[in-house]
């Protein structure tokens, strides 16, 4: 089981680190929004808690906990640009249905 | 797919409720919107990469045109291409009768207008044109609606020009969550850059406006202790000294408008050349034919512009002596906006202070920036990492007294919020009513002063002169915009008034133009957003529904009974037409299933699923 | 969010009642009030905790600006005290005071004329030194609670206030 960046994504995680000047890693996880299902949480870490799991890639440190990993393990975090927007997008192999914008998701 | 920002820890906002929210650096010459994009500040960029909107807006019959695409209209259509609209804000036909303008003006009370080919302008709402592109592009940018905008103006804007500004982006649309001071938001990009401390001076030279502003920077507290300026100077006054220049060398009078704003870009472009060169060389062709083809020297420049810099010298000076500091107090000043770049300007910051200005910060970005830093603060994005802001109002506001002068109420330089109270009292017998005449500024003269508000206190209950008590109350909002009330204290029989901007563009007026402009849109809007209700209620209905059917036992009777009446609800409610009922019962559905989804999650990790792939439990 | 604004402005600021002040400590404590209802802090809120943030920031504002200020500490400490300090009324001052006051602005207007900005900047310095003597009497009588001649101290400030804004506009006239 493992949680990935693409390198993309793990060269934009390194850079936004190195300008907000502090910071361990990026969390990966979800939590439980109605029953449209889960919603991904994408979160800058400053503190490690005794019961994350990590993982790391191009260098860059990932961190989940165990209720989020069952629904994201194989998870690719990507970085992509569409127009003039940019982001994160999770490329999730456990997804079952997902709402129209992607945020919210079923398995 | 949604594209996702990096959150700030325990920051992560539910689906589709992103706060997001931008900075606006709404410019006399150039216009930009920035962000904060995973914990760093960006200026966003349009289609072609460009972060600089020029502020720019060509009017004709059919459309309004923002931008770059105004500004190549500019030589060809000048008198219905606006620019420099700033310049206008909150100001009177009186106070722009010496500018060299192509523009057609009508002056109306408080606040003048230009007649254009798309019709009569307020600066209002030319700002507000500028503010709708940046909006649009923020939105196509972000991927969903604006939460709020921090929208910056100079420091020596007086209420007038605050409120306009204010009006402006709510024509446009803009949830505005402050209006913040163009030289606080450069210390907040560069401080936090920089990790700065200690007594900063920054100063702000733009394309129409000047600011100074001394802040002392202690640990997440950014404090103003001074500020001033000039509200009417700034780079277009060099452009103009050229074009006199210009006009002089070549023996030339009474132009058409045409030529004016020709010769307006050249002495612009020339200036700009002389940043880099020594010399330049300024060739023009004229619609009468006459070619104009001189060159323009550094030194010449520096020469015709040098009284421009010294006009920047004494607010700073003003600004220090308020601040009861000296030069040697300043631990480093910050240029910023684009008429820094000028050599002599930087040559002159530096002899004041004996000390090279810091400038490794862009000029033309880092008030953007800061805007954007402080948007998200104030959008509540940041959590508990974030800074306290203490801004002042750099002009005295005072009262009409006998005679024609000015009592000052609240002093300049006094930090905002603030409130303060006056009484007065009849001076005749059974006089009923009391006009009061607000004013901005620091002359003892009515007439040398900004005329901000006059009202009549109107039913006052008969007295002997000297017996009533009437309080007026000056209150000066975390934007630096003032509201004044009165009333009569001594019989508890209260008459109280809230003040409303001079120029005439109340509340009402406001809210009748954005009825108008929104008035084509609103149609298609109504229609798109029921769209989206019902694929957002129809996704949540079938999730429902599966996740009862494989995890049904999960509830009771009752828990099961109250999903299902809600999923019922729901359903009628998408045979109709109203978005606002869907949105709602779609938000209760959620709600109702909230418990049952993490009863759903913790099954899910009881089953021990390490190692597995939830299908193939 | 919750604010008694019945507190007086020494409590606000967890400070004893008295004319001697604790700077640092009242610039700490100015910080962390504002650190929690600034408006800034409610920008994102409901209209009406917005106002109510306005109106609690002005009131720290106000009280920050009344204990840094030994002349407007004086007076505020008098008014708790319950003794008016009759500035606007009373004018009846000591024939040496108004002798002195009568020195101090021919001395103003004379470099004011000749637009001296050296002179004046001078004549600020001198006022400054004479401030802060009357600023230390202030402070000895109201600890010793002579409350009567504590107020004919404050209106004697409020003259050295007068001039201190007459010498300032003098030099911005001269300078602007």
């Amino acid at each position: 089981m493992a949680l990935t960046l693409s390198e993309r994504a793990a060269n934009h995680v390194s850079g936004f680190l190195a300008r907000r000047g502090k910071g361990l890693g990026v969390r990966l996880g979800v939590k439980t929004s109605g029953c449209s299902g889960m919603a991904y949480k994408l979160e800058f870490v400053d503190q490690e808690s005794p019961d994350d799991l990590v993982f790391e890639s191009f260098g860059v440190k990932i961190y989940t906990d165990a209720k989020s990993l069952p629904y994201l393990d194989g998870t690719e975090l990507d970085y992509s640009k569409e127009g003039l927007n940019e982001g994160f997008k999770f490329n999730n192999p456990n997804v079952k249905n997902e709402c129209g914008c992607g945020e919210s998701f079923g398995v | 797919m949604a594209l996702l920002q990096i959150s700030e820890p325990g920051m992560s906002a539910a689906p589709h409720q992103h706060r997001l929210a931008v900075g606006i650096d709404l410019g006399t010459t150039n216009s930009l919107v920035a962000t904060v994009r995973s914990g760093s500040a960006v200026c966003l960029p349009d289609q072609h990469g460009r972060t600089l909107l020029p502020s720019v807006v060509h009017y004709s019959t059919a459309r309004v045109v923002v931008g770059h695409e105004a500004q190549a209209k500019q030589n060809q259509d000048p008198a219905n291409t606006v620019v420099s609209v700033k310049r206008f804000m909150g100001r009177g036909l009186a106070d722009v009768a010496d500018a060299a303008t192509p523009y057609r003006f009508v002056d109306e009370p408080g606040m003048l207008k230009l007649v254009t080919a798309g019709g009569v302008k307020s600066p209002v709402q030319v700002s507000a044109d500028i503010l709708r592109a940046l909006k649009a592009r923020a939105e196509e940018s972000l991927g969903g609606e604006l939460a709020g905008a921090v929208i910056t103006v100079p420091a020596y804007f007086d209420d007038a020009q605050r409120q306009a500004t204010k009006d402006a982006a709510q024509l446009a649309g803009l949830n505005v969550l402050r209006l913040l001071n163009e030289p606080t938001a450069a210390a907040i990009a560069y401080g936090l850059d920089n990790a700065a401390e200690g007594t900063y001076v920054i100063y702000d030279l733009g394309g129409g406006t000047f600011d100074v502003s001394i802040l002392e920077l202690t640990r997440g507290v950014f404090e103003v202790r001074a500020t001033s300026g000039d509200s009417q100077l700034g780079g277009d006054d060099f452009d103009h000294r050229v074009y006199c220049w210009l006009l002089e060398q070549a023996g030339l009078s009474q132009l058409n408008e045409h030529d004016v704003r020709l010769l307006l870009t050249r002495a612009r472009e020339a200036k700009e050349a002389l940043t880099e060169h020594d010399l330049t060389r300024i060739t023009a062709k004229l619609s009468n034919e006459v070619v104009i083809d001189l060159e323009l020297s550094s030194a010449t420049f520096q020469a015709i512009t040098a009284h421009l810099v010294q006009k920047t010298i004494n607010p700073v000076r003003r600004a220090l002596r308020d601040a009861r500091l000296t030069v040697a107090d300043i631990k480093g000043v910050v240029l910023v906006g684009g008429a820094t770049r000028m050599p002599h300007v930087h040559r002159a910051v530096g002899e004041l202070f004996g000390q090279p200005p810091l400038t490794n910060l862009d000029p033309d970005k880092v008030v953007a920036l800061g805007a954007a830093m402080q948007a998200d603060v104030l959008a509540g994005n940041k959590g508990d990492d974030d800074w306290l802001l203490l801004d002042v109002i750099p002009l005295s506001l005072g009262l009409e007294t006998m005679g024609g002068l000015v009592e000052k109420i609240i002093p300049r330089n006094s930090t905002i919020p603030t409130a303060r109270a006056q009484d007065f009292t009849t001076f005749k017998d059974g006089q009923t009513a009391l006009a009061v005449h607000v004013l901005q500024g620091e002359r003892e003269l009515v007439t040398d002063c900004r005329s901000l508000a006059r009202f009549e206190l109107r039913g006052i209950p008969p007295m002997v002169a000297g017996a009533a008590r009437i309080r007026v109350s000056f209150q000066v909002d975390a934007d630096g915009l003032l509201s004044v009330s009165a009333r009569e204290q001594s019989t508890g029989i209260a008459a109280s008034i809230a003040v409303k901007p001079s120029y005439g563009l109340g509340d009402d007026e406001i809210a009748r133009m954005l009825q108008d402009s929104l008035r084509h849109a609103g149609d298609d809007m109504e229609a798109r957003k029921l769209a989206e209700a019902r694929v957002e209620a129809e996704a949540l209905i079938d999730a429902s529904q599966a996740a009862l059917a494989s995890d049904g036992d999960l509830l009771d009777a009752a828990e099961r009974g109250a999903i299902d009446d809600q999923i019922e609800r729901l359903l009628a409610a998408m045979a109709g037409h109203d978005a606002d009922v869907l949105r709602e019962l779609t938000e209760a559905l959620n709600h109702a299933t909230q418990e049952f989804a993490a009863r759903r999650m913790d099954r899910a990790v009881k089953r021990g699923l390490a190692g597995q792939k939830i299908e193939e439990l | 969010m919750s604010f008694d604004f019945s507190r007086s402005h020494f409590d606000l600021f967890a400070q004893p009642e008295l004319f001697q002040i604790d700077r640092a400590a009242l610039d700490a404590r100015y910080r962390e009030l504002q650190a929690q209802y600034h408006p800034d802090r409610y920008a994102s809120a409901a209209d009406i905790e917005k106002r109510l943030a306005l109106q609690i920031a002005t009131r720290i504002n106000e009280a920050y600006q009344t204990l840094k200020s030994p002349l407007a500490r004086g007076r505020y400490l008098l008014q708790l005290s319950g003794v008016e300090t009759q500035e606007e009324t009373n004018t009846a001052m000591p024939m040496d005071f108004l002798m002195g006051q009568m020195e101090w602005r021919e001395a103003i207007a004379e470099a004011k004329a000749s637009q001296n900005v050296e002179a004046l900047e001078r004549l600020n310095v001198e006022l400054r030194g004479e401030t802060d003597a009357l600023e230390a009497e202030l402070g000895a009588l109201l600890d010793r609670a002579q409350y009567e001649d504590a107020a004919i101290a404050v209106r004697k400030l409020r003259f050295m206030e007068k001039l201190d804004a007459e010498i300032g506009n003098a030099i911005e006239a001269a300078l602007f």
